[in-house]
């Protein structure tokens, strides 16, 4: 870690991931004018297809009426502190995307390390787990709901011809059951992610660890683990501002129900912004949970750069 | 090559990945079961398991019913459209952010992502007055341009990218090589996994993608198939014969780029060895 | 925002902005003389409304640009194109839009259409009188009604014969009908998880959802979470009826009854195609509403209205003209069972001669639209869709008890309508 002590950078400034090689000693000109060259068109692009509208959005949340044209100051904000209905639908997202982040780490994980080894039929395998991520939310939704409903889904009906107990998760657990469907259909795709990181680790490494008297789970620890931090940085990042904005789930399974346990927070907002037709508030409390996916992610990042320095 | 023990562990592996396979694979058995059902079974309370003859007339009657072939020629060419320009554009701007130091470097990628923290539907109406204003609406341009790069695959990119030797690059940049082609001869088939898996994604997204569509297209004739779909739910319940057959179309594509685009992903660890 | 490239403008980039003939902004696809811009629900394209598309086509020399939209997919388009200044010439609602968006300027009156074709084309005198009041604001017409329907008590008459059951009519002899019928993988009963199948028993109970005078919710409030808790108890107490499933489809009692699996449920004509499609054989009575305090049922159905800015407001009230003829009206209730507002409808052999079709239709008289009062708050949004679709579904799903979750709900309402 010599070479990232050296610079001395601005705390802003941090070293970048994987902290080696020759020309991170200094801010060399040429390179900062070539990146800020690629990078013009890239953020012109993002600036008006992304940061022109977000700001519409903010300036919005300080609007109210149909038309998100009066000016209301900071009522919106002061609404949100006091909407039970919003803080609900907050518990509950956080409880989905932890999960949901949680169990996409380690399932994924977990199945690009079975599957990363030369089974028989392994690109069979894979491409079975990976299939429910190649439809829709809204599809797999509609699939699910004519599985589970109680009374009239295909898997009841299976169940009590098989003479087992018949289930109502959808009305007992239904925050259990849309995560689970989450999980089943994205599993697939964080462990195609892994997979993709796996590559990346030379197979000397394993080598020379297996040579010094490494089992499995040392190497898993010690190797696997610490070189996959850039996949598992995306992973994690992306598995968290996807499910705290996860709103299919609730839109066409559930309908947020029953009562408000399922209410996923953009699935409300959707609704305050559609059904009641009131964009200044939707703009608030979309802006809200911005701050709260910016906090989440640069404490991430922050972390995975801390995990790559370990080895 | 080196082979490695059966192991107890690899025995029960197998135990539990078939198991975890079937329950993947069944459910959507069962809507491919629905596709060949006719409608009185779909809408039947006691559901069907499999229909007593199959309706293979249901893929015939989308394209009857609504210009289904419309739907796909639209999804192909918005969705391939901006895969394509995901994978030109995004591992270019990764590369940057993975391999060049410059000020503001961690405050410009976290704005980067901030662009995914806002879902579309938020910002969908000033992007709509935008293209209204440009007069794009019901055009492919509309339902590309918007989406032309995006921050996913750009983090995704820079991820892969970094683990990448800088001695690689310093090595061509003695040689004299101009950056852009230190990008393209020593960047990208390093990274090859990484572009199958941005441009299988991006593709699988964008070909569902449902919101932008719906709301940039003013004819039935330039509706993507999710957007076209849903023609076939009456007011009160889903024809869901005709749901699930598209739904089943819908797949077909993107098992296809999957099956191509996997080898790039997939060799194992024996192979990465070779590199 | 004038001077926005209209909608339909064609595929091709910087195409010349032209709004000023009628509806001649270059056609989709590029032909014809103009558009006529139209949203239409998904499941109302009829072929008796092809036949109108057509004629009309021909006489104007326009094309008539159908969207179809599921409702939550063409609000959401709706109001992008509202926001957008950009909006169809014809929108057909789901019930309650109206006055909602004559409340905040984006429908047009059409009190001057209305005065000068009213008489030829026999509105108001010939539409139930009740969708009038529900498709106006401030004394004029902003909509005209373009289908009826109401809520009924549909029956499998097997059943009911064969436990010697008569068709009940009050509320006691509901319940006495739905435990007697309920046994062997049957249910007496199946309530809908969707919130407005609720309101028919809370207007039997005398409730109003909101009464401007004292501006409060839910009155008289016993009533309604006797209302309530009534059909919480045909659930979780009775065990005569199954727990509804959460989700966004209607279809669920429909399917019971069809399958032989509940014997009563509360729906509308929507519901009579399927069970004869997926059980003809089903032997099926439609009974008039019950009556607590009152004999009451919820009205519902779809209007059509004209957005303030469309570009062919004449054209597209020609449309409405014509397809809300009586010829059209029988055609397509002939073609898919939808039941339409006019007095001359219901009298027409085409609706007396079809012993459902009859029933529903007398259910207009005591069929109420329930939410109008609230609409006009411009706060339905919120209060109904959100606050009281939890309410319903806590009471009926989770068991939670009625008064707690009434009191709830009308704490959350007050401060919305406070706001």
């Amino acid at each position: 870690m010599s070479a990232a002590t050296t610079t001395a950078p601005s705390p802003s400034e941090a070293p970048p991931l994987r902290p080696r090689g020759p020309f991170r000693r200094s801010l060399n000109r040429r390179y900062v004018i070539t990146a800020y060259l690629f990078l013009l068109p890239a953020f012109a692009f993002f600036g008006l297809m992304f940061y022109l509208p977000i700001g519409n959005v903010i300036a919005n949340s300080f609007n109210t009426g149909p038309q998100a044209d009066v000016y209301a100051g900071l009522e919106n904000y002061r609404r949100a502190l006091d909407d039970s209905a919003v803080h609900n639908s907050f518990t509950v997202t956080v409880v989905f995307g932890a999960a949901t982040t949680i169990g996409a780490i380690v399932l994924g994980l977990g199945l690009a390390m079975v599957l990363n080894q030369r089974l028989r039929g392994r690109v069979v395998f894979r491409a079975m787990l990976l299939v429910p991520y190649l439809t829709s939310v809204a599809i797999i939704g509609l699939l699910w709901r004519n599985i589970l409903d109680p009374q009239l889904g295909i898997l009841n009906r299976v169940l009590s011809d098989l003479g087992l107990p018949t289930q109502t998760w959808l009305n007992t657990h239904p925050l259990a059951t849309i995560i689970a469907v989450t999980l089943w259909m994205n599993v697939g795709y964080t462990m195609v992610l892994f997979l993709a990181g796996l590559q990346g680790i030379p197979e000397e490494f394993y080598e020379a660890a297996t040579v010094d008297g490494a089992g499995p789970w040392q190497r898993f620890w010690r190797i696997t683990l610490p070189l996959l931090t850039p996949t598992t940085l995306f992973v994690s990042v992306m598995a968290v501002i996807s499910g705290l904005q996860a709103f299919g789930q609730a839109y066409i399974i559930t309908g947020g129900g029953p009562a408000d346990r399922t209410d996923l927070y953009i699935f409300h907002v959707f609704n305050v912004a559609f059904t009641s037709r009131d964009f200044g508030y939707a703009s608030a409390l979309s802006f809200l949970l911005f701050l709260v996916i910016v906090l989440f992610t640069v404490v991430q990042l922050r972390l995975g750069r801390r995990g790559e320095v370990q080895y | 090559m080196h082979i490695r023990p059966v192991s107890p562990a690899r025995v029960a592996g197998y135990a539990l990945l078939t198991v975890v396979c079937a329950l993947t694979v069944v459910p959507l058995l069962y809507m491919g079961t629905l596709s060949l059902q006719t409608e009185a079974e779909t809408l039947a309370a006691d559901p069907v398991l499999w229909p007593e003859s199959p309706q293979f007339g249901n893929y015939v009657e989308l394209f009857e019913r609504a210009p289904f072939g419309n739907f796909i020629v639209n999804s192909l060419i918005v969705a391939g459209g901006i895969t394509v320009a995901h994978l030109v554009f995004d591992p270019l701007v990764g590369y940057v952010f993975a391999k060049f130091r410059f000020p503001l470097r961690n405050t410009l990628f976290v704005a980067l992502l901030a662009t995914l923290m806002i879902p579309l539907f938020v910002r969908m109406i000033p992007l709509y007055v935008m293209m209204s204003n440009l007069g794009w609406l019901n055009s492919y341009q509309a339902l590309i341009v918007p989406f032309l790069m995006d921050a996913f695959g750009i983090f995704l990119m820079r991820q892969f990218i970094q683990p990448i030797p800088d001695d690689l690059i310093q090595a061509a940049r003695i040689d004299g090589a101009s950056e852009l082609r230190i990008y393209a001869r020593v960047i990208l088939p390093q990274v090859k996994p990484a572009l199958a898996v941005l441009g299988l994604f991006t593709f699988v997204f964008q070909w569902n993608e449902f919101l932008w569509p719906l709301v940039a297209t003013t004819t039935e004739e330039m509706r993507t198939i999710p957007v076209g779909l849903t023609l076939f739910n009456q007011e009160y319940f889903t024809l869901w014969h005709l749901t699930a057959a598209g739904s089943v179309i819908l797949f077909v594509p993107t098992v296809l780029l999957f099956l191509f685009s996997q080898r790039y992903f997939v060799r194992g660890i024996t192979l990465s060895g070779l590199k | 925002m004038a001077g926005l490239a209209a909608p339909w403008l064609s595929s091709c980039a910087g195409a010349p902005e032209d709004d000023a003939s009628t509806g001649a902004s270059g056609g989709s696809g590029g032909g014809g003389g103009g558009d006529l811009t139209v949203y239409w629900n998904a499941g109302h394209a009829y072929a008796a409304y092809d036949k109108v598309i057509a004629e009309f086509q021909e006489e104007h020399g326009v094309t008539v640009n159908m969207q179809k939209y599921q409702w939550d997919d063409l609000r959401t388009r709706l109001l992008s194109d509202l926001a957008s200044g950009n909006p169809p010439d014809l929108v057909e609602e789901s019930g309650g839009w109206v006055q909602e968006f004559a409340t905040t300027g984006d429908a047009l009156s059409l009190q001057e259409y209305v005065d000068a074709d009213g008489e030829e084309m026999g509105f108001p005198e010939d539409w139930q009188p009740k969708t009038i009041s529900r498709n106006s604001y401030e004394g004029e017409v902003y909509g005209i009604q373009l289908h009826l329907t109401c809520t009924m008590l549909l029956y499998n008459r097997a059943m009911l014969d064969a436990a010697g059951v008569e068709v009940p009519t009050t509320w006691d002899d509901f319940l006495d009908a739905a435990t007697r019928l309920t046994g062997d993988g049957v249910y007496g009963f199946a309530l809908n998880q969707d919130r407005s199948y609720s309101w028919p028993w809370l207007l039997q109970n005398g409730v109003r959802y909101y009464d401007p005078d004292g501006g409060d919710l839910l009155v008289p409030r016993d009533k309604a979470i006797e209302a309530l808790q009534f059909q919480a108890d045909l659930v979780h107490r009775h065990q005569v009826a199954p727990v509804p499933t959460p989700g966004t489809d209607y279809s669920g009692p429909q399917k019971l009854l069809s399958a032989g699996r509940a014997a009563m449920i509360l729906t509308g004509p929507w519901d009579l195609a399927p069970i004869q499609q997926t059980s003809p054989d089903l032997n099926l009575g439609v009974a008039p509403a019950l009556a607590n305090d009152v004999q009451a049922t919820v009205q519902a159905g779809t209007s059509v209205f004209i957005p303030r800015k469309a570009k062919n407001p004449d054209l597209a009230w020609d449309f409405i003209k014509r397809i809300t003829a009586l010829d059209v009206e029988k055609a397509a209730t002939e073609e898919a069972g939808m039941l339409m507002p006019r007095l001359s409808w219901a009298e027409d052999p085409v609706v007396q001669e079809n012993e459902r079709y009859a029933a529903f239709a007398e259910g207009f008289a005591y069929a109420v639209d329930y939410t109008e009062d609230l609409r006009l708050t411009g706060k339905s949004g919120e209060i109904n869709e959100q606050l009281y679709n939890t309410l319903y579904q806590d009471v009926v799903m989770n068991n939670t008890p009625a008064e707690t979750a009434v009191d709830t709900f009308v704490t959350e309402a007050r401060k919305v309508l406070d706001a």
